[in-house]
């Protein structure tokens, strides 16, 4: 039961919706456990024990740092300066022993049900090379549906408990609402235990307002899956799927239309997530931010996935940029190597570890590593040429601000994320090096209008279908990059035109969505994840 | 509060320090300058900056990044 099924828009989500507010306020956020819980089950049945493991030592872990804490307050009054500080220490060590024990044995998990079988292959491919004749076997390993994202989330909670940014929550179930809330178990967003709390446990009452907005969103999300990505699929499939066979602009238009793709569908079940939180009146963070209006590569990653690059930022960036070897080199650095080459080494340290995890998070491939480090590479370079690029753009007389830089830069951003996408979505590094070579192998833009493109597995109504919903999408980007957020703006118009759009919304989805012979229905992408 | 002007003016001068409340906020120092910021105020003023404190409360003003300063230098 994906988000974007009828049975959860039209089925599951409205019992949610009537079970809820029949009950008492304080009980409501049992009521959005106990169906948080009974999605997870039928995702993912018995591997229901994987979250619940997870909620316990995540809530165990946070409740004694907070118990470490009040005895390190009762120590700490009426004690001197010197005793103060050996009290901090004391409890300091305690406390991150048990924040470490709890990330390890959270990553743990997850590398073992993730990455044990890629690590066992790439062991059994030395071995067979060294022409040993030991060879490890591989096991079947389910792994439950979400776990990539509420792991973070754990560990997020648990770093902030150790932080004092926020206070732990003392009761069992909160926390395992806050780890399973079914409308984001599935494919995030990776929220933070202070920003969402409030308003998951709140039990607000369900009014027009939220109702009308959230399914309004939903309704916006499912447009951009049904109508734009599903069939998008089907030209990714063909392409991807038989790449020996396609070179040229072939290659190119696959890795257009994957990215495409993966924009509508992430950022689509986004809005169904986000749409099915605003129905009980919870604020999920938003997860993207007109990515394609990016100038640069590093700007790209505030803009998609926000809440994966901030958690990175938050939990690795930072911690390693403020690590005792990382402070070493600064203040080494700094007096023998000058502040460029220092920044520049800083800067590397603390970023290769967010785009390795970049890449390994997406799962246990190399070409997801590849992902990762394509991306490091080019930050990195960025930031390498960025002295001489400001001499460049004064000696030039090039304004940051004015319009034909501004479409440069968000040109050569999109040529960065489709290169970036074709990598990532490649069966395989070596089917990635294959199609980007063969891409420039008899180029002909030729085929996007010669009809080429008709037998790839779309019509042209369906094409047509995909180029309108692209204009729409763009159209409500734009406005939104400009202040005009349309969604915000139509709440405050006339009940007519109001109802008008939604209604509008609704049959377009219901007319335009891909359904019938020849589609398949598409899993949602980041679940996989 | 003079020397934390200079080492901001070190890292972008194009920005008026006493007005500017969302220098993380409205992405005006990013996350390298953050990470110089942070060595600069360490070694100007004696203190250790953590992990914990790596929140935009703490650097979206020179004032904030100056109370945060004055906080670790009591600690």
């Amino acid at each position: 039961m994906g988000y974007h099924t009828s049975l959860y828009v039209f089925v599951f989500l409205p019992v949610c919706l009537v079970v809820y507010q029949l009950m008492p306020a304080k009980w409501r956020w049992k009521a959005l456990l106990f169906f948080s819980y009974l999605f997870f089950y039928l995702l993912s049945g018995k591997l229901l024990v994987y979250l619940v493991g997870a909620t316990a030592l995540t809530h165990y872990i946070g409740a004694w740092m907070s118990w470490q804490r009040a005895q390190e307050a009762e120590e700490l009054s009426g004690a001197d300066r010197e005793t103060k500080k050996s009290i901090k220490l004391k409890y300091r060590r305690r406390c991150r022993s048990a924040l470490a024990v709890g990330i390890l044995l959270l990553i743990g998990v997850l590398a073992y049900l993730k990455y044990y079988n890629f690590f066992i292959s790439n062991v059994s491919g030395v071995l067979l090379w060294l022409s040993l004749p030991f060879s490890p076997g591989e096991k079947s390993l389910l792994m439950p549906v979400g776990i990539s994202f509420y792991t973070l989330q754990a560990i997020g909670y648990m770093a902030d408990v150790y932080w004092g940014k926020a206070k732990a929550e003392n009761r069992f179930g909160r926390m395992a609402l806050f780890l399973g809330f079914f409308p984001q178990i599935m494919e995030g967003p990776i929220c933070r235990y202070s920003d969402t709390a409030g308003s998951l446990f709140a039990g607000a009452p369900l009014t027009a307002e939220n109702l009308s907005q959230g399914y309004m969103r939903i309704f916006w999300g499912l447009f951009k899956k049904k109508v734009v990505a599903d069939r998008l699929a089907v030209i990714v499939g063909v392409i991807f799927g038989n790449y020996t066979e396609y070179g040229g602009a072939y290659i190119a238009v696959a890795a257009v239309a994957y990215t495409v793709q993966l924009y509508m569908e992430f950022s689509g079940c986004m809005d169904i997530v986000i749409g099915s939180g605003k129905l009980f009146g919870v604020c999920l963070p938003e997860n993207f931010r007109q990515p394609f209006c990016a100038r640069s590569a590093s700007e790209f990653w505030r803009r998609w996935h926000i809440t994966l690059g901030t958690w990175f930022k938050s939990y690795i960036f930072y911690p390693v940029s403020v690590s005792g070897i990382v402070k070493r080199w600064n203040q080494f650095g700094r007096k023998h190597a000058g502040k460029y080459l220092t920044r520049l080494v800083t800067s590397a340290a603390a970023l290769f570890p967010v785009w390795l995890c970049n890449g390994l998070w997406h799962g246990a491939r190399w070409s997801y590593i590849f992902y990762g480090m394509y991306y490091f590479v080019l930050i990195m370079l960025g930031t390498a040429v960025q002295p001489a690029r400001n001499k460049l753009l004064s000696v030039c007389h090039i304004r940051e601000d004015s319009g034909y830089w501004r479409v440069i830069q968000i040109a050569k951003t999109w040529v960065i994320i489709f290169v970036g996408e074709l990598f990532f979505r490649a069966d395989g590094l070596q089917a990635g090096f294959h199609m980007f070579a063969s891409m420039f192998r008899d180029f002909q833009l030729s085929l996007l209008w010669d009809g080429s493109l008709l037998g790839l597995g779309l019509g042209r109504a369906d094409l047509a279908a995909v180029a309108v919903g692209c204009v729409v999408v763009a159209v409500i980007g734009s406005l939104k990059e400009r202040g005009e957020p349309i969604f915000v703006r139509l709440v405050k118009t006339s009940v007519p035109v109001r109802w008008g759009a939604y209604y509008a919304l609704i049959l377009a989805v219901i007319v335009f969505a891909a359904y019938g012979d020849g589609y398949q229905s598409v899993d949602l992408i980041y679940a996989g994840f | 509060m003079e020397d934390l002007i200079r080492i901001l003016r070190d890292i972008d001068d194009s920005v008026d320090y006493g007005k500017e409340t969302a220098l993380i906020d409205g992405q005006i120092l990013d996350s390298f300058g953050v990470i110089t910021l942070v060595s600069e105020l360490e070694e100007a003023f004696g203190i250790t900056i953590e992990a914990a404190e790596m929140t935009p409360q703490n650097f979206n003003s020179a004032e904030a990044i100056w109370a945060m300063v004055k906080r670790l230098q009591e600690n």
